[in-house]
């Protein structure tokens, strides 16, 4: 029979409807043992749910997508491909690599489009599971702990589910109704989210105490670094996650910071690009990005270049603050400098050096640092007996367990500023490790 | 969880775990591959055809097979000069015995081909069953076992089709199932033949007579073996229409009223669900599988629980022969309605090839307006929805049913 002409209601709304999914689909050479699949450090199988999307097997790919990653639907809108499995696509080396995330997102809101719910709670189990912070390394180890069959309990320090998720990374980039259906998946499997209830005072160890049999602490990296430049305490000086936190629950107040005025954002990663299209939306007028990198060093992605160019963003590439200036408490503008590096191609902050008579001038209202961000202070309240590495925590690469008996830890409080699917990943790998240690079971893939 | 549909069949009595069974041919031709097809949950296999070594000695023309390409498709078709099986007789039933034993709740099919004497039937018959086969499979239809009395000629003869079954049921007790050629006018009196011999079942269709290609610049037909090429055994996603046709066919006969194995062009579960409804109760396949590995049945699986669930039905048996009371002669279908074809302006890019469609194999009923949208003038239309069926764009061209322009001309 010829593919299904009608495109489901509601299916993928603005994503890849059915023929393109299927079209797409075509395109694909069906590796044997495909780079794709090996390239997802998620484990989310793309080979398979292309090859099940070729077969028309549509709601068995949404199966995959979402028994490999609980948080499939979201990874399908913040993965960054083009290092992951769009990277590894062979089809690449013909003309295009596949739209993998593309065919990931047709097939989750496929399926749920069809009424799918995919994950199944497993055989009751007596023991309960806590984990602290409900982000996607939380929450992916939530899911799979609950799919085992234990009662997971996750304490969530915010008023809402899904960490950076929700409260970072921009609506452009994710829209919420995808988070929240992942989530509502996760929730239908029994597992309580308990928001609004920071795990801040005790010790990890005092849930087990009260009856936990592990704890996976998964809080993520909260603390926003900032320069120590003269007039850092001015009204207007502020950081990406404060900006981009306010941007995804109060937009107006978002917008009272920039909607007219000239602004600066310090940094040129994933999260400076971020602040700058989110700052554009909501009506900022000349938006300066100042990096010490080199244009062609930026740790932005080629995409997200793009998408600055079209904002008509400013670079001030290989440039510092120096001052911030102020008038009656509020921003005013910035005294800048042009910087090299000292050492070429170490992109360190304490190997650029000023150049002499660049010194320069701009005019803005405000100005966000995106220069990342560690743990906070809470961390060292709740994981005080574990071992650390710098200021992250240091947990085994394969069970993510911690120096501390039954305390395991993932996600990018023992990574550092890290992506989703890795985070997704770890999660996962906590919650084997979880149940090996409570049952002697391996898991096998 | 909710309790899922069953896709377990009974096909003469034997019990398959789902109706996807490998059709006899080089997917089945060892123990390895047929232990790993089982694997990956294919529910039954019919091993590649053995004949009687001792009488023949079995080798492969090379190359043995061509791709038929349509544009970038590869392999909408395959074309194959194989014969049956090369290995020993020994060596495939030993290989059938320790599949059943490795493998008992899957369903194992002996099929046999005798090559110079009747009795060859008889005694592969013998050795099928003792070898544990849960049923055997007489292939009557190759089309290019050359040795007399063998191959595609068998399957045009019903009288010897009835011979050769008759022998090969006196030498066994399992179900019996008769494999029939498509090149023939009409398969039904072959089907007939083998009910009358004893045939328990039949399975079609095996593959269709046809030259795939020519290399046109050394002027021989593909696959070009030494100097020359043949009319040989065609397969795939092209012959499916061909496979569809002489299942209904078979399924609605009052006459024989035998289950009935189906194969040919077998890619998807909606393939499988088409076979189904048009009385298929068994499916087989090895031309998809020859492109894209055993790995393919999974989706087979998983596709034809998820129909059956939707739909509310519990078991395959459920869909069996649904179609089977809208097949109609073509004269039995009404000429007091029409259709319009209805283009979505909102949709419509622009391209044109509806109207050239319709202009020179149609109505000459579509025009673009001064945007480039088609219009379709509903008073020249006459509803061949060739425009619908090439459209590029997904959902742009739909139709309605009218009543029939000429109606007052009509006499059916
Ligand atoms: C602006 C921005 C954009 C990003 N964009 C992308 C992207 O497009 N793609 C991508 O892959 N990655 C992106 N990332 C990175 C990604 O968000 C993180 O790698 C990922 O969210 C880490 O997951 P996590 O579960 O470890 O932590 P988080 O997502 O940070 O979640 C931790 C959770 O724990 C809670 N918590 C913290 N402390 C406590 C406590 N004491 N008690 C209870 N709860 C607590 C927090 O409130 C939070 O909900 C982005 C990051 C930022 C900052
Ligand atoms: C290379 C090749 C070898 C085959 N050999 C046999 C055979 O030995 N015995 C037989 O009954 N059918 C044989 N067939 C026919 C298949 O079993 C099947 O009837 C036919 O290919 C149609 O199904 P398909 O379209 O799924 O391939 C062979 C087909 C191919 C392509
Ligand atoms: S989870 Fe992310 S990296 Fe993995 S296959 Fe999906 S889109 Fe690619």
């Amino acid at each position: 029979m010829s593919p299904p002409t009608q495109s489901p209601d509601g299916a993928a709304s603005n994503g890849l409807t059915l023929q393109q999914a299927i079209a797409e689909a075509h395109r694909c050479l069906l590796c044997h043992d495909a780079p794709c699949s090996k390239g997802c450090p998620g484990g989310t199988d793309p080979s398979k749910f292309i090859r099940q999307i070729r077969f028309y097997n549509f709601k068995g790919a949404a199966r995959t997508v979402l028994r490999n990653n609980p948080l499939g639907g979201v990874c399908a809108y913040v993965c960054p491909t083009e290092e992951t499995c769009r990277h590894a696509c062979l089809r690449g080396e013909i003309d295009t690599p596949i739209d993998i995330d593309g065919l990931q997102r047709f097939a989750v809101e496929y399926g749920r489009s069809q009424g799918l719910t995919v994950l199944e709670k497993g055989q009751d189990k007596a023991a309960r599971i806590a984990v602290i912070g409900a982000g996607p390394a939380g929450l992916a180890a939530a899911a799979n702990l609950a799919r085992f069959g234990y009662k997971v309990t996750v304490f969530e320090a915010r008023a809402e589910a899904g960490g950076m998720l929700r409260y970072g990374v921009p609506a452009h980039r994710l829209p919420l109704e995808a988070l929240n259906a992942d989530v509502r998946e996760i929730q239908s499997l029994g597992v309580e989210i308990k928001t609004s209830h920071p795990i801040d005072r005790e010790n990890a160890t005092a849930l087990l105490d009260q009856g936990y049999a592990a704890v996976f602490v998964a809080p993520g990296l909260w603390k926003a670094f900032e320069l120590n430049l003269p007039g850092k305490d001015l009204q207007g000086v502020g950081t990406a996650l404060e900006f981009l936190e306010l941007a995804r629950t109060d937009t107006q107040a978002a917008a009272q910071r920039v909607a007219g005025r000239n602004i600066a954002v310090i940094g040129g990663g994933a999260v400076a690009m971020d602040v700058a299209h989110t700052a554009r939306e909501l009506g900022a007028q000349r938006i300066y990005v100042l990096t010490l990198e080199g244009l062609s060093e930026l740790p932005a992605t080629a995409a997200e270049l793009d998408q600055a160019r079209e904002d008509h963003i400013i670079f001030k590439p290989q440039s510092r603050v120096v001052a911030i200036a102020g008038q009656g408490g509020f921003v005013t503008g910035l005294q800048g400098c042009e910087t090299e590096w000292v050492v070429k191609g170490k992109l360190t902050p304490d190997n650029a050096r000023d150049v002499d008579g660049t010194g320069f001038e701009l005019r803005v209202g405000a100005v966000i640092q995106a220069i990342g961000q560690g743990p906070s202070e809470v961390v060292g309240r709740i994981l005080s007996q574990a071992e650390r590495k710098g200021r992250l925590v240091a947990a085994d690469a394969v069970t993510l367990a911690t120096s501390v008996d039954r305390v395991f830890a993932g996600g990018d409080i023992v990574r550092g500023a890290a992506t989703v699917v890795k985070a997704v990943a770890d999660g996962k790998r906590a919650a084997d490790a979880i149940h090996k240690m409570l049952t002697g079971t391996e898991v096998t893939a | 969880m909710k309790k899922r549909p069953s896709l377990e069949v009974n096909f003469c009595g034997v019990k398959f775990p789902n109706p996807f069974c490998l059709s006899s041919s080089p997917v089945g031709n060892t123990y390895d591959m047929v232990a790993r097809a089982f694997d990956h949950g294919w529910g039954g296999a019919a091993f590649k055809t053995v004949g009687l070594d001792y009488e023949v000695k079995i080798t492969h023309p090379s190359p043995r097979l061509n791709g038929y390409n349509f544009a970038n498709h590869k392999v909408v078709g395959l074309q194959n000069v194989e014969q049956i099986s090369d290995r020993t007789t020994t060596e495939n039933f030993t290989d059938i015995a320790r599949l059943k034993k490795n493998y008992p709740k899957h369903a194992v099919i002996a099929s046999i081909m005798g090559l110079t004497h009747s009795q060859d039937w008889v005694e592969l018959a013998k050795m099928a069953q003792d070898s544990g086969a849960d049923m055997i499979e007489c292939n009557f239809s190759c089309p290019q076992m050359t040795v007399e009395g063998t191959g595609h000629k068998v399957g045009q003869d019903a009288a010897l089709i009835e011979t050769l079954t008759k022998l090969t049921k006196s030498g066994c007790s399992i179900p019996v199932m008769a494999k029939m050629t498509p090149n023939v006018a009409d398969m039904l009196p072959m089907a007939l033949g083998a009910k009358a011999g004893g045939a328990d079942a039949i399975s079609a269709i095996n593959t269709v007579r046809a030259i795939s290609a020519v290399d046109i610049f050394n002027y021989v037909p593909m696959p070009t073996v030494g100097q020359k090429g043949s009319v040989s055994g065609f397969s795939g996603a092209a012959v499916k229409p061909i496979a569809l046709r002489f299942v209904s066919e078979l399924a609605s006969d009052p006459r024989l009223q035998l289950p009935i194995s189906a194969m040919g062009g077998l890619y998807t579960w909606m393939d499988a669900v088409e076979f189904l409804l048009l009385g298929a109760t068994t499916l087989q396949c090895t031309t998809a599988v020859m492109h894209h590995g055993y790995r393919i049945v999974e989706d087979m699986n998983e596709g034809l629980e998820d129909y059956l669930a939707d739909r509310g039905f519990q078991s395959v048996h459920d869909i069996i022969g649904l179609a089977l009371t809208n097949v109609t002669d073509p004269n039995g279908l009404t000429h007091k309605t029409q259709a319009i074809s209805l283009i979505d302006k909102d949709k419509c890019v622009g391209c044109g090839q509806c109207l050239l469609a319709c202009r020179d194999g149609g109505a000459q009923a579509i025009t673009l307006d001064p945007r480039r949208k088609a219009v379709v003038d509903e008073n020249e239309c006459f509803g061949c929805l060739m425009c619908k069926h090439i459209c590029p764009v997904e959902d742009c061209i739909t139709y309605k049913t009218v009543p029939h322009h000429l109606a007052h001309l009509a006499t059916a």
